[in-house]
């Protein structure tokens, strides 16, 4: 097995309190508590958890936009985690991306412009990169649409216009936060499909967050299962349906029934 | 069954609407010219000067150049004015973003400050910055200054944290974020500020020109009222109505396009 490439240590996290209202009474609840897990270099993760079981502020805390209250994260070999939130450095230069639940699109840039947004800020936009970016426009499908703002787009459209910002400037880790959460069945299926394609071409290290079992099945090479709050890994399944998977038939391959019912039992 | 109406015609009832308001706005302009011409048949010329008698007055002062020299004397304070307050009124919000302590140190004061009746201090302010364009200047700069001041604070409170954080994880420095996120974040704030300052600032200037000047549409205005020319004071009037209604509708062109990507701009055009 691989060395891990992402460890998360006792990882424990409970919010300040509120100035004022709050203050003196007892501390607010923790929201994650001692939760361990690693990831190795090139695995696609996916994490199952109820609602409410702290999978946002997880991957919050992973990609350091929020603080850990205790235990740590090692990545890449160094302790990056920190308590102190002006020393946070979010998506520990630029080799964490991130797609949220949201996706929190900049209304004002098109298309094109959102998904060369990365590129500019890290001053990277030259004739190859920005190739590469029209290359992941047309993958996704989204080949004409590049002057269309966000609110012209559907809601699969800024999805995957989303992911593919993250994607274009090639991220070692991607976290994703149920990305395909707020579409219907059909698009989801199709985002999921042109997704898997994606990883299969650059087998970034993923980690995606969804309160959906067959979707955790579907792309995850291990699905971790979180308890509610507060959040503890509760289980752990390896996921051996050979790739590359067919997303849409998902249900008929073998052996997805049995981990189905596995995973089933153990989300409370 | 208006709605349906619309969905089955949506570019007629657009051709119709427009000429629904346009006729609608000429409508109204004829009926308070007609109440403004009642009001000085029925009052005499000393309550209400004709429209004609105004339109004449208007196009006398626009042909000798009276016009234009008081409207660029008028524009001169007016413009200055607004530019230092929107200078301050849109950086200093900007720089107390940083410390929400030294925000909350200063804002009473400039809370307080805002309750000065500036007018009430005009012969101060002539005493203390003399009798040129100075202290026209103060008190425009005052009363922009406070409208940018609060719209602007406004629009960083409702900036989009999101935002800010998946420009943090993709690698932006601060000076984009304010740049990309913040400034386009609170530029449709910016503009309903812009709105109601500019002709808060042609106002200012006008009631300051009253009180000192040697020139502007304010003086004029003064002027006539001190020999009881009503003709000349509602001439007056109306250029600084036309002042205005010029200035607001250049500002509405620059928020349309600075603006475009907004779906409410694109929806609300007729």
């Amino acid at each position: 097995m691989a060395a891990a490439l992402l460890e998360i240590r006792q990882l424990g996290k409970r919010f300040a309190q509120r100035q004022g209202r709050d203050q003196g009474r007892e501390p607010s609840p923790w929201v994650i508590q001692d939760l361990s897990f690693s990831v190795r270099e090139g695995e696609f993760l996916t994490i199952v958890g109820p609602s409410g079981a702290g999978k946002s502020t997880l991957l919050n805390v992973i990609a350091q936009i929020d603080t850990a209250t205790t235990g740590e994260i090692v990545f890449d070999g160094a302790t990056v985690s920190t308590r102190d939130p002006r020393a946070l450095k979010p998506g520990i230069d630029r080799r964490i991306g991130y797609v949220t639940q949201d996706d929190n699109l900049l209304p004002w840039r098109n298309t094109l412009d959102n998904v060369l947004f990365a590129l500019e800020v890290q001053g990277r936009l030259n004739d190859e990169t920005r190739a590469r970016a029209e290359m992941l426009i047309r993958a996704v499908g989204l080949a004409g649409f590049e002057h269309y703002y966000p609110h012209e787009l559907s809601g699969g459209m800024r999805k995957r216009t989303a992911l593919i910002r993250t994607l274009v400037y090639d991220p070692p880790v991607i976290l994703m936060d149920e990305p395909f959460a707020a579409v219907d069945a059909q698009t989801r299926t199709q985002l999921q499909a042109d997704l898997l394609a994606l990883w299969e071409l650059g087998r970034k290290t993923i980690i995606f967050v969804t309160h959906d079992i067959t979707e955790a099945i579907a792309l995850g090479d291990r699905a971790l299962v979180l308890s509610k709050q507060p959040s503890r890994i509760a289980a752990e399944h390896a996921i051996r349906i050979p790739r590359p998977r067919n997303v849409k038939d998902i249900f008929a391959l073998e052996g997805f029934a049995a981990i189905y019912e596995k995973i089933r039992a153990d989300v409370q | 069954m208006t709605d349906i109406a619309i969905d089955n015609e949506p570019h007629a009832n657009v051709a119709w609407r427009k000429w629904a308001i346009h006729g609608g706005r000429l409508a109204l302009a004829a009926a308070l010219i007609l109440a403004w011409e009642y009001g000085a048949r029925t009052l005499g010329r000393l309550f209400f000067a004709p429209p004609l008698d105004v339109l004449e007055r208007i196009v006398t002062l626009a042909a000798s150049g009276q016009m234009l020299t008081d409207i660029a004397a008028t524009m001169r304070v007016s413009a200055a004015g607004f530019a230092i307050a929107a200078l301050c009124g849109v950086l200093l919000p900007l720089l107390l973003r940083r410390s929400l302590r030294a925000t909350e140190a200063v804002e009473p004061y400039i809370m307080a400050s805002m309750g000065i009746p500036k007018y009430a201090l005009a012969p101060w302010l002539i005493l203390w910055f003399g009798i040129g364009d100075l202290p026209k200047l103060v008190v425009v700069t005052l009363v922009v200054f406070y409208i940018l001041y609060i719209t602007t604070f406004a629009g960083i409170r409702g900036v989009d944290q999101r935002l800010i954080n998946m420009a943090r994880v993709i690698g932006a420095s601060e000076r984009v974020i304010a740049r990309e996120i913040i400034w386009t974040s609170l530029l449709p704030f910016f503009f309903t500020g812009l709105k109601i300052a500019f002709p808060r600032a042609v106002s200012a200037t006008i009631v300051g020109e009253f009180l000192v000047s040697t020139e502007g549409v304010g003086r004029s205005i003064e002027h006539a009222r001190q020999i009881s020319d009503t003709t000349g004071v509602f001439a007056g009037v109306v250029i600084a109505i036309a002042l205005v209604l010029a200035i607001n509708g250049i500002v509405n062109l620059i928020e349309r396009w600075a603006l475009r990507w907004r779906p409410v701009e694109r929806d609300m055009q007729i």
